[in-house]
């Protein structure tokens, strides 16, 4: 074998190589810490999900713990009722204990979903691998705009009476009778300072 | 005068055609020669060597620049909007989905395609061509199908390096001039890429690599008459490598966009 044909081996050979190391980075980079570490799966149990999709995050104190990785719809027969099942991937390091209180909440400006667990006490009973945890339902975004509608409703309604200059607020800040009175006695207690001093004889 | 113009379109159509036939025939060659023994591992390394390993310098420094320019030009709207953070994710999507693969395409199609339509037209211009099927050796299992190979395993490896540096020149830009922090940058990057970016991406530069090979070697293949005609040839490879670099690219990127939504 001659030199030069080995060199220009070596060079592809070294292309190649770091080429591939590269795809390897990536690869490992975009599969997140789910390559690297190993986890449990539970079960948790919502009526109600506000569009949670595969892959949201799982947050346990604030911190991403896993992620969501299925999503299934059950009907239970008996009770006449559908429960959503969202299978989570929990990293090992993580104990949850069953008292948690698991939520569905909004990220930042891109409104994405994620589940929020917030820890509980129990840490003797901390949940395994495929064990059950009840979700506090979100409230969904219909129900939010219609008790801002509803308060909206209201403040308008008191906003209205106010300007038309009915009741106690309206007439305070419509009605100068009161301003006047006030103005009087101020300009009086001024003139006669001594007005003060006097104990007035009580009418009868 | 009108009969005249009528004949002209007429005669481009039917060029065109005769193109795309005469690519189509050598595409099928190719692929059916590729995978006919023997192999020669030799000239394949050879070619891998000329498209890949000496492609490299100018495709990084050309990535390098791209990275530069898109963290500016996010930074210049994102800034406004006050989220900064958001630059990492753009400009990953950008560079591993479109500009790392099309960019990349394009100085390969510049460099390793004119150099081979260049070559393959002056051998096909001094008969050397003709020289080699009386020595009842293929033209195309000699010349195309190492050309072929090469540039199709190389362009995605050279893809993966201009993504690795556009996205370095976009960090050294984010972090030493718009103020994100070294870990937020390489967070956001690699949360907002998903397997599919990457690998639509790779996919398309692996088109990309065929389009190159077989277009310059048709070209190379087709010359007459000449250094003139080789010069010719030259042009016309280039141009047709990049008309067809964009529409694939255009096509596969509306296919991906509805099979992989």
């Amino acid at each position: 074998m001659n030199f030069g044909k080995t060199k220009l081996e070596l060079k592809v050979g070294i292309f190649v190589f770091i080429g591939l190391t590269i795809l390897v980075v990536f690869v490992l980079s975009i599969g997140g810490f789910r390559t690297w570490s190993s986890g449990y799966r539970i079960e948790l149990v919502f009526n109600f999900i506000n569009g949670v999709k595969i892959g949201a995050p799982v947050r346990f104190a604030g911190v991403d713990v896993g992620e969501v990785e299925k999503i299934d719809l059950k009907f239970e027969p008996d009770k006449n009722h559908t429960e959503v099942h969202l299978k989570a991937w929990i990293s090992d390091k993580v104990h949850i204990p069953p008292d948690s209180q698991v939520l569905i909440n909004t990220l930042g400006l891109l409104g994405e979903k994620y589940v929020e667990i917030i820890p509980g006490e129990n840490y003797a009973a901390a949940l395994k691998e495929g064990q059950y945890l009840a979700g506090i339902d979100p409230i969904p975004t219909h129900e939010i705009f219609r008790r801002v509608d509803n308060i909206m409703n209201n403040l308008d309604t008191g906003i209205t009476r106010i300007i038309d200059k009915q009741g106690t607020l309206g007439k305070l800040l419509y009605d100068d009778t009161v301003y006047n009175e006030l103005e009087a006695f101020v300009t009086d207690v001024r003139k006669n300072p001594w007005k003060l001093l006097v104990r007035t004889r009580e009418k009868n | 005068m009108f009969s005249l113009f009528l004949a002209k379109l007429g005669r481009k159509v039917i060029s065109f055609i005769y193109f795309f036939g005469g690519l189509s025939s050598l595409t099928a060659q190719t692929v059916y020669q590729t995978f006919k023994p023997p192999y020669k591992y030799d000239h394949i390394i050879e070619q891998a060597k000329k498209a890949g390993y000496d492609s490299l310098p100018i495709v990084s420094v050309v990535a390098l620049f791209i990275g530069f320019i898109f963290a500016l030009q996010f930074g210049y709207f994102m800034q406004r909007i006050g989220s900064e953070m958001y630059i990492a994710s753009l400009v990953a999507l950008a560079i591993v989905r479109e500009l790392g693969p099309v960019i990349t395409a394009l100085i390969v199609a510049g460099r390793v395609g004119a150099a081979n339509t260049a070559e393959l037209g002056s051998m096909q211009v001094t008969e050397q061509i003709d020289a080699l099927e009386t020595l009842a050796t293929n033209p195309v299992k000699y010349l195309v199908v190492p050309r072929f190979v090469a540039l199709s395993i190389m362009m995605p490896l050279l893809v993966l390096f201009a993504n690795i540096i556009g996205i370095f020149g976009s960090y050294l830009i984010c972090v030493f001039k718009l103020g994100i922090t070294s870990s937020m940058y390489v967070n956001m990057t690699f949360s907002a890429l998903l397997y599919k970016d990457l690998f639509t991406g790779l996919f398309k530069s692996w088109i990309f690599g065929m389009v190159i090979a077989l277009v310059s070697c048709y070209e190379g293949f087709k010359v007459e008459g000449g250094a003139v005609g080789v010069g010719k040839a030259t042009t016309s490879s280039v141009v047709f490598s990049f008309l067809m670099i964009i529409a694939a690219d255009c096509f596969f990127t509306a296919l991906f966009y509805f099979i992989f939504p």
